[in-house]
């Protein structure tokens, strides 16, 4: 970790929002080079739902046996080296997997100057953990939803139709397991348990995803692709209403009930409003310096919002998609939680949730006549939470110049304008990098998806998937495990800040999650989703 | 020609104790209650850099450290700030 951050370049080597963006893009440029026809990133292992033995008369089709429950991406997807990595096989992709990135983290962990030995140890542990619960979560009594069973032509069974949302519920049941009863063993993964690193790697592999997203449609027509195209950059343009709502509505409504009610000094009511209304503990922290706090305050506030933004994330996805506002508004939920969901991984993962949530329920409920896309619900929350983040660096740099030049007013103090850089999200460069190259090749060289472009697009698509899907959803995986590990709900209960707690409380619930499913829907009702399941089919709502 | 009146910058690491703010560099180390205490407790001690009208702005760069390994990956950097020495009063 940087000590400090001097000049602009400051932490490029050393901070892990720095080695997201180069771990993202590192793998983002290696499934590039499928359009040279070199395939380096086909290895990586994915699950498949699976059972024990096969019933009679069902096939392998949705549902397979447990030899095949893990597969490398590339023998279904590569053009070139298609064979080479079917050859793998499940055990041998997931240690292909295994030492390609436990190399790229571990120098990485080098690079912050962490324990690398203990970091090592750490992440073996959580890696072949995540894979087990990976692979337990896709059993198709977890996974399999009734259309699933019906196209594997298998008998009708009791299934929990959780889709891949099951793998993630049982990452983090078992995260929150170790971080809660096995406190020793939890302190010494904390060196490995890296949710934000995890996420914001995961975030600049979801820029593959924004991106590649009209390259797939396009194989399904060539309008439903441009449909998701932009309905993308949709998403972009609506989102920048989060940013308003978390900046002028959120903040001076939570600062206010912060004063008036429960009666909290400025700064640490300034502290608090930044963290719930705005993007957790990072704008906990920007605040509390922005305001000249002692760090004490925005280590207090911290504490709350990472224990809060797990119980949302338990909660709300279930929530938005059985109660309100259900499939029918899948884009407002998907915004709702990235305005509510403070923390990136935290919002991520909820998004993710929701996303499997969504379209497990669309399946089922079509009765697998719709199928929407993977992926654009988290795109839809994390858009909006982006937004959010980016502002954070002037929100505090202009809350300093009022606390220092007139709240609190510093003779001789300046603000240097370098502080918006410092505070500025460094991974969504990685993000927006990922999804304006692939964006680029759909309408340049892909030709927006005619039958000209359609060779460049599959060999586009090859490098895309096993990154956009494989190493998404593992780092995805990796952050729900991880933010378990590091979650230990017997702080809420040991704080001294009742008065935090409840003003967190009271915040978020009667105020933030209200304030922000009506903003989003506002903004993104109507948005509707492509289906995938019908060639040519005219765009369908929920 | 038009000649440049480059202010002269003094690079130091702030910190925060848990009970002071501590400025300090190879040189000097002061410690104060308060961000406005120490301004002055700096001004004090540098009174020698800025003589004949000349300004001196001390460049106080945070030291992440004082903020706790877990929360830095949310957010490394808490804040830094330039003193313009002398203080204008």
């Amino acid at each position: 970790m940087s000590k400090i951050q001097r000049f602009w370049y400051s932490g490029m080597l050393s901070t892990e929002d720095w080695w997201a963006v180069w771990l993202g893009l590192a793998f983002f440029s290696l499934g590039l080079l499928t359009l040279l026809g070199i395939d380096l990133v086909g290895w990586i292992a994915y699950p498949s739902k699976w059972v024990f033995n096969m019933p009679e008369g069902a096939i392998s089709k949705k549902i397979v046996t447990i030899d095949k429950a893990f597969y490398a991406l590339g023998g279904k997807y590569s053009l070139t080296a298609r064979d080479t990595y079917q050859s793998l096989g499940p055990i041998g992709s997931i240690l292909v997997t295994y030492i390609i990135f436990t190399i790229a983290t571990v120098t990485g962990a080098y690079f912050q100057k962490w324990d690398v030995k203990r970091y090592f140890i750490g992440w073996t542990f959580i890696f072949f953990l995540t894979y087990l619960v990976w692979f337990i979560g896709h059993h198709a009594f977890f996974a399999a939803s009734a259309v699933d069973l019906k196209r594997s032509h298998f008998p009708a069974m009791f299934t929990l139709s959780l889709g891949g949302g099951a793998s993630f519920i049982l990452a983090l049941m078992a995260g929150l397991i170790i971080g809660n009863f096995f406190k020793p063993l939890a302190r010494y993964l904390s060196e490995a348990a890296k949710p934000e690193w995890f996420i914001k790697t995961a975030i600049v592999f979801l820029g593959v995803k924004v991106g590649y997203l009209p390259i797939k449609a396009a194989a399904t027509s060539e309008k439903i692709g441009h449909a998701l195209a932009d309905l993308t950059l949709d998403l972009f343009i609506a989102g920048a209403a989060a940013t308003i709502v978390a900046y002028l509505i959120f903040w001076p409504g939570v600062y206010t009930i912060s004063r008036l009610i429960f009666k909290l000094p400025r700064k640490t009511a300034a502290v608090l409003a930044s963290a719930i209304s705005i993007c957790g503990v990072s704008a906990a922290v920007a605040t509390g310096g922005a305001v000249r706090a002692r760090p004490v305050v925005s280590i207090m506030v911290s504490s709350l919002v990472v224990v809060y933004a797990v119980i949302e994330l338990v909660i709300l996805p279930g929530v938005f998609t059985h109660i309100w506002p259900g499939i029918k508004d899948p884009m407002v939920a998907g915004a709702a939680m990235g305005m509510a969901v403070k923390t990136d991984g935290a919002d991520a993962a909820a998004g993710e949730l929701l996303d499997e949530f969504m379209r497990a329920k669309m399946d089922e409920t079509s009765n697998g006549t719709v199928i929407w896309p993977e992926g654009i619900i988290t795109v839809s929350a994390v858009m909006t939470k982006i937004w959010i983040d980016m502002f954070i660096g002037l929100w505090a740099f202009l809350l300093a110049m009022i606390w220092v030049y007139k709240i609190e007013r510093q003779e001789g103090e300046k603000v240097p304008f370098s502080e918006v850089w410092f505070r500025f999200p460094k991974f969504v460069l990685g993000y927006f990098i990922a999804w304006f190259v692939y964006l680029g090749i759909f309408f340049g060289p892909g030709h927006g998806g005619s039958a000209e472009g359609m060779s460049v697009l599959k060999a586009a698509e090859a490098g895309a998937v096993p990154v956009e899907k494989g190493m998404r959803k593992l780092f995805f995986m990796l952050t729900f495990m991880s933010l378990g590990i590091i979650t230990d709900f017997k702080k809420l209960a040991e704080a001294q800040f009742s008065k935090m707690i409840w003003v967190y409380f009271i915040a978020l619930f009667f105020f933030i999650i209200p304030v922000a499913s009506i903003i989003a829907y506002l903004f993104h009702h109507g948005m509707t989703l492509p289906n995938m399941a019908t060639p040519g089919s005219a765009l369908l709502g929920g | 020609m038009f000649k440049r009146n480059k202010t002269k910058t003094l690079d130091m690491t702030l910190t925060h104790d848990g009970k002071n703010w501590i400025a300090s560099n190879k040189t000097i180390k002061l410690a104060a209650s308060s961000l406005g205490e120490l301004d002055r407790k700096i001004e004090n001690a540098l009174r020698d850099e800025f003589v004949d009208n000349k300004r001196l702005n001390v460049f106080m760069a945070f030291d992440n450290e004082a903020i706790p390994m877990w929360i830095r990956p949310y957010m490394n950097h808490y804040f830094n700030r330039i003193l313009v020495l002398p203080i204008q009063r």
